[in-house]
């Protein structure tokens, strides 16, 4: 090293300059993104990422909200909170409250139910968000996409409002807008429901974008709408578009009903695909037991009793177990609780029979009886039951209210959403469980919830 | 030596420099004479004063008598020089004997460097709060990482171990804890490095044996190595760290090669270590009595098939000491160490290679070892204008221990149960009839790790007080670790075979780099002096950790080998950077040498928050004022008074959370991967700000033989990052945002030190330090509807805990009874846990002596420590259940009328006794005094002197740690974290030879 060099002022000069400028590298903080996670920004700009992003909100409703066939999905808990199921479980528990109508706010399960449920709304209004702004995707895929998550966020809405009643409605991620929500009332969520599935019927195509019926396409969105105009007693367009579909040539009812709840039933509209490669569904792991007592839940004596001697579905949809003195009853529409290898049963979400009931019970409200009873007949005969014998457009829809009860049990609470809107929970329930109040119509909203978001006030009644 | 090609590495290292000795860098001019001499302070004899001939590398040192003596021509000149005295240069003449009388500097405490970072002080310039802790006093007690060191020697630092297994982790906090949900942990700079001290264990397959995965990786340090720790507190000192400073920083720095003589060092040291207090059980005698009286108490007559040991299938008569036989054992460790170092005084050295063993209390063949390297070189240019350090640290460590702590099965098993070993000296299952613990002695858990820390210091100075400098550092840190349970752990009734072993392999990489070109001006003016420091830091750290766990293996043998096994899942892999960048600067201002100022800033870009908030500011204000310069009273010698206040920041948030991403969740579905949100996006957050303010008085009496020092300080963060809870109709529970939250640290530290005696052969130095710490909560909106609101109280300390107060046993039912402080009639866990207590010390400290009686010489250090903690019952059974319980549960009801401290056994077959026994495990009733007074540790050392003239001496030393707990607490050790072995009791001998 040279002295001159060192005491070179100009040098000195340089070096000084060069630290003034390390200091101004704007970029240096940028980091790599971490493994395991992706810009939201790019999810929806590469079509396999989207898709998965789209996916997940039909694993998130089979693994833990509203539809799960776990034991926190609809199908016990308002299996349990009408008179399709006993439980057996301890007293005092979350369950047991929901089995005794001693609903508190402050219960955990209420909490999880809304939570989850939010949280999937959530993520459906990110996904239709990220596809807004994606400029990648190809129109079609966006479509096709933005179509199936209008699809789910209004199936979560359509369970959301029959539980609580008037509630919240985001349609956006913004947390600051979204924790101070009002509530808005009933016909309101029904509008914004009906609104999102005729912009869903318009996305999507008629085929299902991977082969196999797990994931909505426009029969799946049609056959929801159907359902929403029957709630919302809108009977013609009910008939309409169950019309659509029952007249459809890609789906049929199965004539084997034994056959019904297998992965190829021609009747199922959307099914759950399992987690699992080989695996079934999580409904068998719930419902099925071998020894009584039942270890979790079982069906009531009234539905068993009120089906009619030799009706199929009792014989074949029912499961039975005695200790010689005392027999309990089990849902066994799904019969595989192991992996077995190739997937053999996949959990229905939507199937044509109730289609069938939608339209009967439409037609019949509309006077058109002839055409109700024949649709009301088709699936009893199905059963292997004779033509019903009512006439009046009153035993007509009696009819009808007693056959969804005996081919839709145990399927995501139907019986309880059916009592509630028939206006005949009361005339049910009062003699049979001790804990009925009138109020149990709805569910409360979580009490932290309220604490949390003022704007939701008031409370459901009776809580 | 099992691991002997590990000690003969280190040590094959240190001698091949030996053998260079003799080359001609260090070789030495043929002396003409010897001379010799006794150096005195004009009272007592010098130890140590370092001997030089000036302008060469010939030195040597004074022993204990003050004796020196070194080979130098006529011509030359002597130069002395000592810590605290004036530096004397004597020309030798024609003289053999010279004897020095060294004057004690004015300005000794200017003497002592003390490392403030980026700069340094000393105790008079100095303008903020930093405690350090030299080599002298770590090498006091045998300890394997440097944080043990700082237990009772340095006010307002709280240290916990957290188990006595090496390799664990420790809870540090400097002056409480400021952050509600942020990381608490100091910042750690070795040698200029800022140091990465969060584990790279992995949950998966450390927690079991090593309290929270927490693998300190501050093990990497061997504390032999370290010449001083300083620990910055205040807002002066810790600033210019920026948003690195708030909970405080800890400089390291590593012994460095001097100017001098070469001298050697070669020491070794082998010991014992047990556990230090054991829990007071019940014998069997007792158990079966607390049994069968429960069996009596709930009405059952016939003794159950599983009851094994009261109904006959277990011998009644056994009794099994499971503390002895589980954690009873005795460790032993070993320690081996070789240092040279030496230079001149354009170029000094040092290398040092350490070995370390130690085994475990636990039964079975386990053990820790450590092998540590370092080196240092620092080289200054002809005009001492170019100066250029090297430093580097590698260690080695091996850590083998069963996969699971047994401190818990030690507690739980009932005394009567089986043998472990049956006639054949097999694994004893007493016909599946209870799960043998020493069967767990056959998974292991295996951890390697390699760790390099390695920095370079270049400095020019442009013109004389002009210097620019530049530090670069690069180092990483390995770890690999295993835990292999073979099927062999089950009872073989299970049937199983290698098809049901397991292994899970974690590896953890984290690598940096940091460089800071700086900039520092020093100018006199008369009475004025400036010194300026201005520089920036770019660093990067790159972290990837990976868990995969095998299971069924074809065999055994194949255990090791994850390649072998049927499936293998992958159980994390992760990979995550952090970059930082900054500015900062230094103002220091002196007048006369009585009035110092000293302002620093630091502005922080950080890659852990969001773009709009990536920069921020931090900066400090200090001042200090030498009241008793100009002055002359005869009983105080020094006095100052110094404050400082400034804004430090916390970036403690781990990294990429201001993201807003999609993450690989579990959700697969028809053949697309599971991607949902990973959190809300608030790309608003930012630092935790915490504000510190600080005044102090420093005084010394008594021509310096007594200091005192008082210092108040009071710091308040703000701006609290927490989970800040969310209604669900935003979709998540929380979101993590900063929120107006503020903790108050305040309190005051108190510290004494004196030369209590001294004369010709007999020395005694004393230290007392106390602190007290207060810690406040003082606001934070919308508490009630958070989801904090069951655990913090405005007004109160962040450490406290609501428990239920217990109200006794009711003479009448025998059941624990509380107070129903809502008075709804029934407890509940909201509503009636409103017994609130903290759980942070009140006050502690440490009394240090040093005592010296010609060669001998005796250090204790007391730690003491006033508290509230969980007792022994915290995480207990009701007693009468088949699990052992603490012989203080004898003090029971029996019959109606009894007035017990513990309420009636039961089997658990009465649920309401069981109901009110498992709320007395979160009631008062588990709160007891953890107060404690502890023999930290003490040594006993005797020098000898073998050869004068070459400056041969030798040093044995007995050396004992953590020998005597003074405690009401009955739960074991009142540190001890409950199913953790406690803090090890430890004795040590060794020996010191310095030629």
């Amino acid at each position: 090293m040279k002295k001159t060099i060192y005491h070179s002022i100009k040098y000195k000069f340089h070096l000084l300059l060069f630290l003034l400028l390390l200091c101004g590298c704007e970029d240096f903080l940028e980091v790599e993104e971490p493994l395991g996670q992706i810009n939201s920004a790019e999810v929806f700009e590469d079509e396999a990422t989207a898709t998965a992003a789209v996916t997940s909100l039909y694993g998130k409703l089979r693994d833990e909200v509203l539809l799960t066939g776990k034991a926190e999905g609809l199908g016990v808990l308002m299996g349990i909170y009408s008179d399709e199921m006993i439980y057996y479980g301890f007293g005092g528990e979350p369950l047991d409250n929901f089995y005794q109508h001693q609903v508190f706010p402050d219960d955990l399960l209420i909490e999880n139910l809304w939570n989850v449920a939010y949280s999937l709304i959530y993520m459906c209004n990110g996904v239709l968000e990220g596809l807004a702004n994606s400029t990648k995707l190809s129109e079609e895929s966006k479509s096709q996409l933005q179509g199936e998550t209008l699809f789910v966020r209004a199936f979560a809405y359509s369970y959301l409002v029959e539980l609580f009643g008037d509630i919240p409605f985001p349609i956006t991620t913004d947390y600051e807008v979204n924790n101070k929500l009002s509530k808005l009332p009933i016909p309101t969520i029904y509008e914004n429901i009906i609104s999102d599935l005729l912009e869903a019927k318009t996305l999507l195509g008629t085929t299902y974008i991977s082969g196999e019926r797990v994931r909505a396409n426009k029969i799946v969105a049609t056959a929801l709408l159907a359902r929403i105009y029957l709630y919302t007693e809108q009977w013609e367009l009910a008939v309409a578009e169950s019309n659509t579909l029952i007249n459809n040539s890609v789906i049929s009812l199965e004539p084997n009903i034994e056959s019904e709840f297998l992965k190829e039933s021609t009747s199922a509209m959307l099914q759950f695909k399992p987690k699992f490669e080989g695996g079934n569904t999580e409904e068998a792991s719930t419902y099925l037991f071998a020894t009584g007592p039942p270890p979790f839940v079982s069906l009531t004596p009234q539905l068993i009793e009120s089906f009619e001697d030799g009706d199929l579905r009792r014989q074949l949809w029912v499961g039975e177990v005695t200790d010689g003195t005392e027999t309990w009853f089990y849902p066994n529409k799904y019969k595989l609780q192991t992996n077995t290898g190739t997937s053999m049963e996949y959990s229905i979400v939507l199937r044509l029979a109730e289609q069938y009931l939608i339209r009967a019970e439409a037609r019949a409200k509309l006077g058109q009886l002839t055409g109700a009873l024949e649709d009301l007949n088709t699936i009893r005969n199905r059963a292997g039951l004779m033509d019903s014998e009512a006439t009046t457009q009153n035993e007509i829809l009696e009819a009808i209210s007693l056959e969804r009860y005996h081919e839709l049990f145990s399927e995501f609470g139907h019986r309880w959403f059916d009592i509630k809107r028939l206006g005949i929970a009361n005339e049910i329930l009062a003699p049979i469980k001790p804990g009925w109040k009138p109020t149990d119509i709805h569910l409360p909203l979580p009490e932290n919830e309220l604490l949390m978001n003022p704007n939701l006030n008031p409370q459901n009644p009776g809580y | 030596m099992k691991n002997s090609y590990r000690c003969n590495l280190a040590l094959t290292g240190i001698f091949a420099f030996f053998l260079n000795y003799n080359s001609p860098i260090f070789s030495q001019d043929p002396p003409q004479k010897t001379i010799s001499g006794i150096i005195t302070s004009g009272a007592a004899p010098l130890i140590g004063v370092n001997v030089l001939v000036k302008n060469s590398t010939r030195g040597s040192i004074s022993d204990l008598e003050g004796q020196y003596s070194i080979r130098a021509a006529e011509n030359d000149t002597l130069v002395f020089t000592y810590v605290g005295y004036k530096t004397k240069e004597v020309a030798v003449g024609n003289v053999s004997i010279l004897n020095v009388v060294m004057e004690v500097d004015a300005q000794a405490l200017d003497a002592v460097v003390i490392n403030a970072g980026y700069y340094t002080t000393t105790d008079i310039k100095s303008t903020g709060s930093i405690d350090r802790v030299t080599a002298a006093e770590i090498d006091k007690q045998p300890i394997n990482n440097p944080l043990e060191a700082l237990q009772g020697r340095v006010t307002g630092v709280d240290i916990i171990q957290n188990s006595g297994a090496p390799g664990g982790g420790f809870k540090v906090r400097i002056r409480g804890q400021n952050s509600l949900m942020a990381g608490n942990e100091p910042l750690y700079i070795i040698d200029g490095v800022p140091y990465d001290t969060q584990t790279l264990a992995s949950a998966f397959n450390s927690g079991g044996i090593i309290p929270f995965a927490d693998a300190s990786p501050l093990n990497a340090i061997n504390p032999e190595s370290i010449e001083s720790i300083e620990i910055l507190k205040d807002a002066d000192a810790t600033a210019i760290y920026g948003s690195r400073g708030a909970n405080g920083v800890v400089l390291i720095t590593t012994k460095k090669g001097k100017e001098g003589k070469t001298q050697i060092a070669v020491s070794s040291s082998t010991g014992i270590a047990h556990i230090n207090r054991k829990a007071n059980l019940l014998n069997t005698q007792q158990y079966l009595e607390v049994r069968r009286e429960a069996f009596a108490n709930d009405g059952i007559t016939v003794y159950p098939a599983w009851a094994y040991d009261v109904n006959g299938t277990w011998d009644i008569n056994r009794y099994t000491d499971w503390q002895k036989e589980l954690i009873g054992g005795t460790a032993n460790t070993r320690q081996l160490k070789a240092q040279v170092s030496g230079g001149s005084s354009k170029t000094q050295f040092l290398l040092s290679g350490q070995y370390q063993e130690e085994t475990t209390v636990f039964p079975g063949d386990y053990n820790y070892d450590r092998l540590t390297v370092n080196s240092n070189l620092s080289h200054q240019g002809k005009e001492d204008r170019f100066k250029l350090t090297f430093t580097a640290g590698y260690t080695l460590e091996k850590n083998r221990l069963p996969d699971r702590d047994f401190t818990q099965d030690a507690q739980w098993l009932p005394p009567n149960a089986p043998a472990v070993y049956n006639a054949e000296g097999n694994i004893n299952w007493e016909n599946s009839t209870w799960s043998n613990p020493l069967a767990r002695l056959d998974s292991k858990y295996k951890q390697d790790s390699k760790n390099l820390i390695s920095n370079t210091v270049i400095s020019y100075s442009i013109f004389d007080n002009l210097e620019v400098k530049v530090n670069a550092s690069y180092g990483f840190s390995l770890l690999e670790s295993t835990t292999a349970i073979p099927h062999t752990i089950y009872d073989p009734a299970y049937g199983l075979d290698s098809g049901a072993s397991t292994l899970t392999k974690s590896k953890g990489n984290s690598s940096y780099w940091i460089t800071e070109p700086q900039i520092r001006w020093q100018k006199n003016f008369s009475v004025n002096t400036f010194d300026v420091i201005i520089g920036t830091t770019f660093q990067q750290n790159d972290i990837e950790q990976g868990s995969t766990m095998g299971t069924g293996f074809p065999t055994n043998d194949f255990l090791n080998n994850i390649a072998a096994a049927n499936t293998r899942t992958i159980l994390e892999e992760d990979k995550t950077s952090y970059k930082y960048q900054s500015i900062f600067g230094r103002i220091n201002y002196s007048y006369r040498s009585r009035l110092f100022l000293n302002a620093t800033g630091r502005r922080d870009g950080s890659s852990r928050f969001g773009s709009n908030n990536k920069y921020g500011n931090f900066g400090a204000l200090g001042a200090a004022w030498i009241f008793t310069k100009g002055t002359d009273l005869s009983w105080l010698s020094f006095g100052k008074l110094r404050g400082s206040y400034g804004l430090t920041g916390n970036d403690q948030i781990g990294d990429y959370q201001y993201l807003d991403t999609y993450a690989l969740q579990d959700y697969p579905y028809d053949g697309n991967i599971g991607l949902v949100p990973a959190r809300l996006y608030n790309p608003n957050f930012k630092w935790e700000k915490i504000i510190k303010r600080e005044a102090a008085l420093e005084l010394q009496f008594l021509e310096n033989k007594i200091a005192l020092s008082v210092a108040y300080y009071n710091n308040r963060s703000s701006n609290q990052l927490i989970n800040y809870a969310l209604p669900g109709t935003t979709g998540f529970s929380s979101i993590q945002a900063n929120l107006n939250a503020e903790v108050e640290n305040s309190g005051f530290e108190f510290e004494v030190n004196g030369t209590l005696l001294k004369n010709d052969n007999f020395s005694w130095n004393g230290s007392f330090n106390l602190s007290l710490p207060q810690n406040r909560l003082l606001a934070f909106p919308g508490l009630e509807n958070s989801s904090y609101a069951n655990r913090y109280i405005i007004g109160e300390p962040l450490n406290i805990v609501k428990l239920y107060q217990l109200e006794g046993v009711n003479p009448e039912t025998g059941i624990f009874e509380f107070n129903d402080f809502n008075g709804d009639g029934a407890l509940s866990s909201e509503g009636d846990r409103q017994y609130i207590t903290d759980l942070s010390p009140k006050f502690f400290g440490g009394l240090s002596n040093s005592l010296s009686y010609k060669n001998w010489s005796l250090d204790f250090l007391f730690q003491f420590a006033k508290k509230k903690g969980y007792n022994q019952y915290r995480y207990t059974e009701p007693p009468g259940i088949m699990l052992n319980h603490f012989e203080s549960v004898l003090d029971r009801w029996q019959q109606p009328g009894d007035q017990a401290h513990m309420q009636r056994f039961t089997t658990g077959e009465n649920y309401e006794a069981y109901l009110a026994y498992s709320r007395f495990t979160q009631s008062s009733g588990v709160i007891s005094d953890a107060s404690f007074i502890r023999l930290r540790s003490i040594k006993l050392a005797y020098n000898l002197v073998v050869n004068r003239d070459k400056g041969t001496s030798c040093r044995v030393y007995l050396q004992g740690l953590n020998l005597l707990t003074i405690s009401n607490f009955e739960g074991g050790d009142p540190e001890q974290l409950k199913g953790f072995i406690p803090p090890l009791r430890r004795i040590t001998l060794g020996v010191q030879l310095d030629m």
